[in-house]
């Protein structure tokens, strides 16, 4: 019954499938194209690429910003997501719905509106002074750390909802269950529901870390002249006609992002296994 | 709606037929095509330019919105022998490229500025400079230090005289010329010192100089203005025409013309075109023609070099014109030429620097 009900209705996949083949299949693929191709083949942009240490440095530093935020929006968001999963269903809605609010706000306003607040002569500095904290305004925009808080803010949404639906699909009587077979409380948590919602976590972190490694509104806007990330790269060689180069680049990203997207999967696996584990591993 | 659809396409070809023989009529002398910038510029162009152009010479001007790759598409026209423009826009920097490959018809002088009154530099073999911007220092005039004036790039880099955040372009582009003004090489000599080894390792150094006292490296003219208007930055190049949006919001800022950066944009004819004589008088009245000029600047900041543009214009605006003789006299000429040879070596570099 089960393999039947397979066969027919893989046709529901079509259209989605067409649609990953038409606009993110061949496109990848004509940019991979265009990296080695300029116009015969050749693998000069490659080695451009990888004999000057200014894209590896900014490859990594994409990599490691994108880490961070990803973990602290995975932090922040866990308890979040939690506490909504432990709503009445009509309050959860009512916070999942002050979660999207922000969601619908473009991020370059967003980013702007973090200038408003960061800045100089911004809202933070304004009521320091004004409280008499400090008299000289202190420096928060332009700064890696104003990157990180812009970036989280703008990310930690999605982060939430994909942890809340994760959570929410979890039956609560299973801590019941681990309750009444003599679990702590604290045991039921750690080695029933974390494991349970850490793919949700996992998930979620995965995407928000793949959204970082595309950023480049934000980190251009609010940060400091180290803020470089890859996508800047890009964006500078486009504008310059580079096509080759900013493929070549495209291509390394991708492949950084697949790679680093891999590991977190395994490190998560391993930590889930040792969580359920228990005192046992 | 069936009934309804017919008649919009009876509509549609009536409209075909009758615009087909239009064409047809003027075909031949009385239209030229022009390659030139959308957007706003092309608005204001079709309301200042064309239109005034038609009614003094009769001839019509068939505007098509210049897209990125314009000189690949004008060296596939030219090879192939069917020019399809007439007179195109040209950037500073695709004007060595198109002079190098034999793209432009040479500009006949005699039509053009018969009496030779543009300015000898606005006046290349195949293309006229049209217009102009400039990438100046603008200055926050109420966060100066009681009694002083901010005036050259040595002032910008005087962090003692002129305390203050500051701001610059994220691009190696013009900030290594200010950084060699700064340092006191003569504006003459900037290319010609910046093209040696020596040159650039001069100016990357007093790059150095600076780089802790820069606030953001801007990547666009917006973001420019929006720090200064938020206090982020009292001092920091910007494009001139954005002095405009500072002041009319009530901001006390004001351009500092010395060691500004002009760029050239250019008018070319097409070689092999058709209507040489009509491009030809195209240029004539696009570059030579004071009071449309004067008018097109009240729209846009670009003005050219057309005799008598200054005449009768508000000191206040002529004031804040890059072409405008006093403003010129002190700014260098921004070499495309050099940028379009050593950028991409050169960015590769201030990007390390900049992460250093």
């Amino acid at each position: 019954m089960n393999t039947n009900r397979k066969i027919t209705s893989t046709w529901l996949l079509w259209p989605a499938l067409f649609m990953l083949v038409a606009f993110f299949l061949i496109p990848t693929l004509d940019i991979l194209r265009a990296s080695v191709y300029d116009p015969e083949f050749t693998t000069k942009h490659f080695v451009k690429l990888f004999g000057s240490n200014v894209y590896l440095e900014i490859l990594w530093r994409t990599i490691r910003l994108s880490l961070i935020v990803s973990l602290i929006c995975a932090v922040i968001a866990y308890p979040v997501s939690y506490f909504i999963v432990l709503r009445p269903r009509k309050q959860q809605i009512f916070f999942l719905f002050l979660v999207f609010i922000p969601l619908w706000m473009s991020v370059l306003i967003r980013s702007y509106a973090w200038m408003v607040v960061l800045g100089r002569e911004g809202l933070i500095n304004a009521i320091m002074i004004g409280l008499g904290f400090t008299d000289q305004p202190v420096k928060m925009l332009f700064t890696t750390g104003a990157v990180y808080i812009a970036m989280v803010q703008i990310l930690l949404p999605i982060q939430i909802v994909t942890c809340y639906s994760a959570m929410s699909e979890i039956d609560f009587d299973l801590m019941r269950a681990a309750r009444i077979l003599g679990a702590k409380p604290w045991q039921a948590i750690r080695r029933v529901f974390l494991p349970l919602s850490l793919d949700g976590t996992v998930t979620g972190a995965i995407i928000v870390f793949m959204l970082s490694m595309g950023f480049f509104i934000t980190p251009a806007l609010v940060g400091g002249r180290k803020d470089i990330m890859m996508a800047n790269l890009i964006e500078f060689q486009v504008n310059q006609l580079n096509w080759g180069f900013a493929a070549a680049i495209s291509i390394v990203l991708l492949i950084a992002t697949v790679i680093s997207v891999f590991i977190i999967k395994r490190l998560a696996k391993t930590l889930t296994r040792r969580l359920v584990g228990g005192g046992s591993a | 709606m069936t009934r309804m659809l017919k008649r919009i396409a009876k509509v549609a070809m009536a409209t075909l037929v009758v615009a087909g023989s239009a064409n047809l009529a003027f075909a031949e002398d009385k239209e030229i095509t022009f390659s030139g910038s959308g957007g706003v510029v092309g608005k204001v162009s079709k309301e200042v330019w064309w239109g005034p152009y038609t009614e003094a010479t009769g001839i019509k001007i068939n505007h098509v919105a210049a897209e990125a790759k314009r000189m690949p598409q004008l060296e596939a026209m030219v090879k192939s022998g069917n020019v399809l423009w007439d007179a195109m826009e040209v950037s500073a920097s695709d004007y060595p490229l198109g002079v190098k490959k034999g793209l432009f018809e040479p500009i006949d002088y005699s039509q053009v500025d018969p009496d030779n009154q543009l300015p000898a530099d606005t006046r290349e073999e195949f293309g006229v400079a049209y217009a102009a911007y400039s990438q100046v220092l603008i200055v926050r005039t109420d966060k100066l230090p009681e009694g002083k004036k901010m005036q050259s790039w040595a002032d910008f880099w005087d962090v003692e005289n002129f305390p203050g955040p500051r701001a610059l372009r994220g691009r190696a582009e013009d900030n290594l010329e200010f950084a060699l003004l700064a340092d006191g090489v003569p504006a003459e000599d900037i290319y010609k010192v910046l093209s040696t080894k020596e040159g650039l390792d001069r100016a990357f150094a007093k790059m150095d100089e600076i780089k802790p006292h820069i606030t953001t490296w801007w990547t666009s003219g917006a973001q420019s203005v929006q720090l200064l208007s938020d206090g982020e930055v009292y001092f920091c190049p910007s494009y001139n025409g954005r002095i405009t949006t500072l002041v009319s919001s009530g901001i006390p800022a004001e351009i500092v013309w010395n060691g500004g950066a002009m760029h050239k944009s250019y008018i070319a004819i097409p070689k092999g075109t058709k209507k040489l004589k009509e491009a030809t008088e195209y240029v004539k009245f696009r570059t030579t023609s004071a009071d449309r000029m004067r008018e097109y600047v009240t729209h846009l900041p670009y003005p050219g070099w057309a005799p008598g543009l200054f005449d009768g214009m508000d000191p206040k605006m002529a004031a804040n014109m890059p072409t405008y003789p006093q403003n010129q006299a002190v700014q260098f000429s921004a070499s495309a030429e050099f940028w379009a040879e050593n950028l991409e070596a050169i960015q590769e570099r201030w990007t390390e620097w900049l992460l250093q």
